[in-house]
């Protein structure tokens, strides 16, 4: 038990200490995991609302799809994005292997299909007199689609709450297409993953905590927006 | 004009509405009547534009009208069960003239109207789950004025008002219509409300308008085991005699103007004979002459009776009365 208290002594000195190293990794994971956030649910929650809201051939295909991929391994992700980044890949030129956009980009297609099954749950769970009201009252297609998604507020809230945990969680498909370089492209869960190897449990709780805090921050400052909607 | 012209729908192979032709005119007041699953609510979405008919079409003004269109924002419906958005009251009433574009001022101006007309003003601050479902109706109601559509479409408006909140309802319908050409189309189950404030009172069995007038209609099952054509249906807590070869799942019509109306029970041929109270008196025009009698028989009936007869009879609301009429008087079909 004592390597537990040590590591976790250890962990609120290096918190404390303003480490470079230690805030530069969070800070990477943190712009990572904001900008892919945005991505997979800018591009998710309305990908949602067309499957819960629009009938068209294949859509029931379209949902099986979406919901498969929410359990696609992440290591298998990072795998076939490897390939495609590669320098061999359709998409070697573009130079992104072992750089945190290829983080990004896994990320984005980890937290893409979850953004968008949460999503047509939350708009399927919303009462269908909302929408038949707002276009009785004049309401377009979108202005509807709006309405519809003010009503899901909260659900959608914890869509993107959901989507953001998924991505600065993830450590798979960061460790084979980042490539976990020092100063460059190591993110809180690949320096986790490090630090443990080498056995300074210390430095991998820091990490740790870190992330939590980084989880806990961004669903309080979501629960805020909420309440600032709500009041 | 609104118009369904040879409309058909059907859900999952279910026929619930077929109309050759239902017209809304500018300006007219249209009370539709029916028995729960005789197709109102139906008939009120395909001409509210929420749904497309399995076949025929909707026309506004002679053109077909569809949901994209700017028809839709002409026509406005209040469902049975109306759903405010999660804002407050003043919010839902902004709702639909923010769609529209309408100057902030004039906004303001149109809320604090519409919401006086229907005694709402102490709500404006409120949200849904602070409100009564009569509240939820009224405000319900109000929003969809505000926007001043051509056309109201109403779907059991009164149903879970009381009597005062229902009296302002219609009076701030009827101010509305003698503010500006509006036309209304509501349905509901209450006749007595029908026939108080609406020009055409049509009915509507099976998803079809009926033959005969709405009043005293009723879904029955009539069963085969009977000797000869007399058979008896269960109508609420009673049971009425008609004459008819049909078996089966059947709406039964009691013309108005086919029932006497007495104190005591009559010694006559007549074979149905019921002892109720009179819950209400409706004149469709001050110099009709007409009364429609409502009582409570075990059953809502209607009879249609003249001023001089409710006068000799001394009926008012909670008199003591009897239903009489004959068998052979009681449609089916």
């Amino acid at each position: 038990m004592d390597f537990l208290a040590e590591g976790f002594r250890r962990a609120l000195a290096l918190l404390f200490s303003g480490d470079a190293e230690v805030y530069g990794i969070a800070l990477l994971t943190l712009r990572i995991g904001v900008i892919s956030t945005v991505l997979a649910c800018g591009l998710g929650i309305p990908l949602g609302f067309v499957l819960a809201t629009r009938p068209f051939w294949g859509r029931r295909a379209a949902l099986t799809v979406v919901n498969t991929a929410l359990a696609f391994p992440t290591v298998v992700l990072g795998l076939l994005l490897y390939g495609v980044l590669s320098r061999r890949g359709p998409l070697g030129a573009m130079g992104w292997l072992y750089t945190w956009q290829a983080i990004a980009l896994g990320d984005v297609l980890l937290a893409l299909p979850i953004a968008a099954a949460l999503a047509a749950a939350a708009v399927q769970g919303v009462d269908p007199r909302i929408r038949r009201t707002a276009e009785t009252l004049g309401a377009g297609r979108w202005r509807t689609a709006w309405t519809v998604a003010r009503e899901a507020r909260f659900a959608l809230a914890a869509v993107i709450t959901t989507a953001f945990g998924h991505v600065v969680a993830e450590i798979g498909s960061a460790m084979t297409v980042g490539g976990n370089i020092r100063g460059q492209t190591r993110t809180l869960t690949t320096a986790v993953a490090l630090y443990t190897s080498q056995g300074d449990f210390g430095l991998a709780l820091a990490f740790g905590l870190i992330l939590l805090l980084l989880a806990l921050l961004v669903n309080v400052a979501l629960q805020t927006l909420q309440g600032r909607g709500h009041a | 004009m609104l118009e369904l012209v040879e409309v058909r729908h059907a859900y999952d192979g279910r026929v619930v509405l077929d109309l050759e032709r239902f017209a809304v005119p500018p300006g007219a007041a249209i009370a539709v009547v029916g028995p729960n699953g005789s197709g109102k609510s139906t008939l009120l979405r395909l001409l509210a534009l929420l749904e497309r008919p399995s076949a025929g079409r909707v026309l506004l003004n002679g053109a077909v009208a569809t949901p994209g269109g700017a028809a839709r924002r002409r026509v406005t419906l209040v469902e049975q069960r109306p759903i405010l958005f999660q804002t407050t009251v003043r919010e839902n009433l902004e709702f639909g003239l923010q769609v529209r574009g309408i100057r902030r001022t004039e906004v303001n101006r149109r809320v604090e109207n519409v919401a006086a007309r229907l005694a709402i003003t102490p709500l404006l601050g409120r949200r849904r789950h602070e409100l009564s479902d009569g509240e939820v109706q009224r405000v319900a109601v109000a929003r969809a004025l505000a926007v001043e559509p051509d056309v109201l479409l109403l779907d059991e408006p009164a149903s879970s008002a009381d009597r005062a909140a229902a009296l302002t309802l219609y009076r701030a319908l009827a101010e509305e219509r003698a503010r500006r050409p509006m036309a209304v189309c509501l349905a509901s189950h209450q006749l007595e409300d029908a026939y108080r404030w609406a020009d055409d009172v049509r009915a509507l069995a099976d998803g079809r308008l009926s033959p005969v007038t709405p009043e005293n209609l009723f879904r029955v099952e009539l069963k085969a085991a009977e000797s000869g054509d007399l058979k008896h249906a269960c109508v609420g807590t009673v049971e009425i005699a008609a004459m008819t070869d049909k078996t089966g799942p059947a709406i039964l019509a009691v013309p108005p103007t086919d029932i006497f109306v007495s104190r005591e029970p009559l010694a006559s041929s007549a074979r149905n004979t019921f002892r109720g109270r009179v819950t209400g008196l409706a004149r469709r025009r001050p110099d009709e002459g007409a009364v429609h009698v409502t009582a409570d028989v075990g059953v809502e009936l209607v009879a249609v009776i003249t001023e001089e007869a409710v006068r000799d009879l001394a009926l008012a609301p909670g008199s003591p009365v009897v239903f009489s009429f004959k068998a052979s008087a009681v449609r089916v079909f």
